[in-house]
């Protein structure tokens, strides 16, 4: 289907109840507009070709128009010779749009830095893991502070794979992302995790879609969120396991830290389970700073925003508490007590 | 006359929560050099005088003082108590998700002190007194209190104490749910601190006074010290309980 015969998604959908088709397109909401490439790069490890196959979800507004938008599109293969691949994508322009595949073949951890000033950004990333992999994928958003940005990700997970996904949003005014996930073969695993740091205006929203479609499959989803001023964060999940995958052992966990009293957060987990043996569950929390916490920090020294920072700090760490991969968590972690640094000022 | 220094003062104290009271016309005074020991039954008030000597926002001095070093610290914030060398041993510490312990105490060394820490040097005082504790290097990476047995939490306390090296060290039942072992380690950390601090260990047990010597034990009643003496008071109190101690209620 195009773009053009496409109806507006209805708000009665979590997909898009909280930012809307309309406020998340980046011209008028019937045109297609014009599209620079966003920039990728290899930083350290691997190498990317370009071209990659276009995997469009016809039913899906957001990935249609994507595609519709054109832009760069490459390819990144593992070929198991770096176990730790950092690559770029730079975002400059009105509209600026790229599209990445990642095929891991290998045991291998890509770590992707998305940058940049463009006003509006599409990103599109597909990834297929391959039978019996160990690998990673993590997305650091540090566009600016102005833009836009329309992320959507799709992941095929093979038989008896194993695939961590990290996501630490730190950047950009009005973020949309929508990653979904689905598991093509028994006995593999997926391990989700990702933090959201919301300071003035900003408004993130993450829909997590993860499909059980075969039995012996696990997956664990984390998302912390720590808001602040007038801040609005968004996570709604959809976990589905099918009739015929039992065995299946899936978990979300949504947690939100509100830092101020007009900062917002929802969080809400969903689970379709037709199959019987299965265990599956989920959890949502938001509250404000931890007052036993504050006074212990404080007890020890350390004055209320010193406090509040480190509070700050480890809630959105813990985020990656569920992650195995070490060059993965450190990675995160690293830009994540940066930011904070910039951001807090301590 | 007593010639050492006066770190602690406290003087007719009243204290409620939520306009209850809790302390009720409590005195004390701790000079350098001094182990005190307040025992008494649960819902005493005994805890409550620790934090409230510490700071804690949810409570409300109603009545009386708290002199620190000859300040009346009545108004003193708890980051700015624990940087003029006031330190309490919590009970139950908090857990603190994310901030590893090896950053924590960093921040907290860095904190109260008022020279720069030098990297090197805070490696070999922290290495120092982890191995005095007989602590795993590996817990330095772990989260706050995150999973941690209560001996674990109860030794990470006293390892903040040798690091901070308060002049004023209140210990709220260290010794609880301590086996012997760890008891006896925790003990020799509090008796490294203590000549040059003033001590204030509060705890059920006997047993911790077996390897810590105290000056003085205290009764506390009803939000009051109604009973002092020396270590004897503490074998005396193991042996018949507090019933002795109580005023007879009128029939």
């Amino acid at each position: 289907m195009k773009y053009a015969d496409m109806a507006v998604p209805s708000r009665a959908l979590h997909l898009w109840r909280y930012t809307p088709w309309a406020r998340i397109h980046p011209s008028k909401i019937d045109e297609v507009p014009n599209a620079t490439g966003v920039r990728f790069k290899v930083v350290e490890g691997g190498e990317l070709v370009e071209g990659a196959p276009r995997i469009v979800i016809a039913e899906d507004i957001g990935r249609v128009f994507l595609s519709e938008l054109g832009g760069t599109a490459m390819t990144f293969e593992s070929n198991g010779d770096s176990e730790v691949v950092h690559l770029q994508a730079v975002a400059s322009g009105h509209v600026a749009v790229g599209h990445l595949h990642l095929a891991l073949k290998h045991d291998v951890a890509v770590m992707l830095h998305l940058s940049g000033e463009a006003d509006w950004t599409g990103l599109h990333i597909t990834g297929e893991v391959g039978a019996n992999v160990r690998a990673g994928f993590g997305l650091v958003n540090e566009l600016a502070s102005n833009g836009k940005l329309l992320h959507c990700e799709d992941w095929s997970i093979a038989r008896d794979a194993n695939l961590e996904l990290a996501g630490l949003s730190i950047g950009g005014f009005r973020c949309k992302s929508d990653i979904r996930s689905r598991f093509t073969g028994s006995g593999a695993a997926l391990t989700q995790a990702i933090s959201v740091h919301g300071a003035g205006q900003r408004h993130v929203d993450h829909h997590i879609e993860i499909h059980h479609d075969v039995p012996h499959t696990d997956s664990s989803l984390n998302i912390h969120a720590a808001c602040d001023d007038q801040s609005h964060s968004i996570a709604t999940g959809l976990l589905t396991i099918a009739e015929q995958a039992n065995h299946c052992d899936a978990g979300q966990v949504f947690k939100n830290l509100l830092l101020s009293e007009k900062a917002r957060a929802e969080a809400i987990p969903e689970l379709e389970v037709l199959a019987d043996e299965v265990a599956a569950a989920h959890g949502a929390a938001s509250a404000p700073v931890d007052r036993d916490q504050l006074h212990y920090l404080m007890s020890r020294g350390l004055d209320t925003e010193a406090a509040v920072a480190l509070l700050i700090e480890g809630f959105m760490q813990a985020g990656f508490s569920t992650l195995q991969h070490q060059a993965l968590v450190d990675e995160m972690r690293t830009r994540l007590t940066v930011h904070l640094e910039c951001e807090l000022k301590r | 006359m007593r010639m050492t220094e006066e770190i602690l003062r406290v003087e007719d104290l009243h204290v409620s929560v939520d306009e209850t009271p809790i302390l009720n016309g409590m005195n004390l005074t701790i000079h350098r050099g001094e182990i005190h020991v307040i025992m008494g039954r649960n819902g005493a008030g005994k805890s409550t005088l620790a934090s409230v000597i510490m700071g804690h926002p949810a409570y409300e001095i109603t009545k009386g003082t708290i002199h620190y070093m000859g300040t009346n610290i009545n108004e003193m914030s708890v980051f700015e108590r624990a940087r003029a060398g006031m330190f309490l041993s919590f009970q139950y510490p908090a857990v603190i998700p994310g901030v590893q312990v090896g950053t924590f105490l960093k921040k907290s060394v860095q904190s109260v002190r008022d020279e720069p820490l030098k990297g090197r040097e805070f490696r070999k005082e922290l290495n120092g007194a982890m191995k005095a504790l007989e602590m795993e290097k590996s817990v330095l990476s772990r989260y706050v209190n995150d999973g941690f047995s209560g001996g674990e939490k109860k030794r990470l306390e006293i390892l903040q104490m040798l690091l901070l090296k308060p002049t004023l060290a209140l210990l709220d039942e260290t010794d609880s749910g301590l086996d012997i072992d760890a008891l006896r380690i925790v003990a020799k950390g509090i008796n490294s601190v203590a000549p040059e601090a003033g001590c204030l260990i509060i705890t059920h047990y006997q047993r911790l006074l077996d390897h810590v010597q105290p000056h003085f034990v205290h009764v506390m009643i009803d939000g009051a010290i109604v009973q002092s003496g020396g270590p004897e008071l503490a074998h005396k109190l193991e042996e018949q309980g507090y019933e002795w101690l109580e005023t007879p209620k009128e029939a």
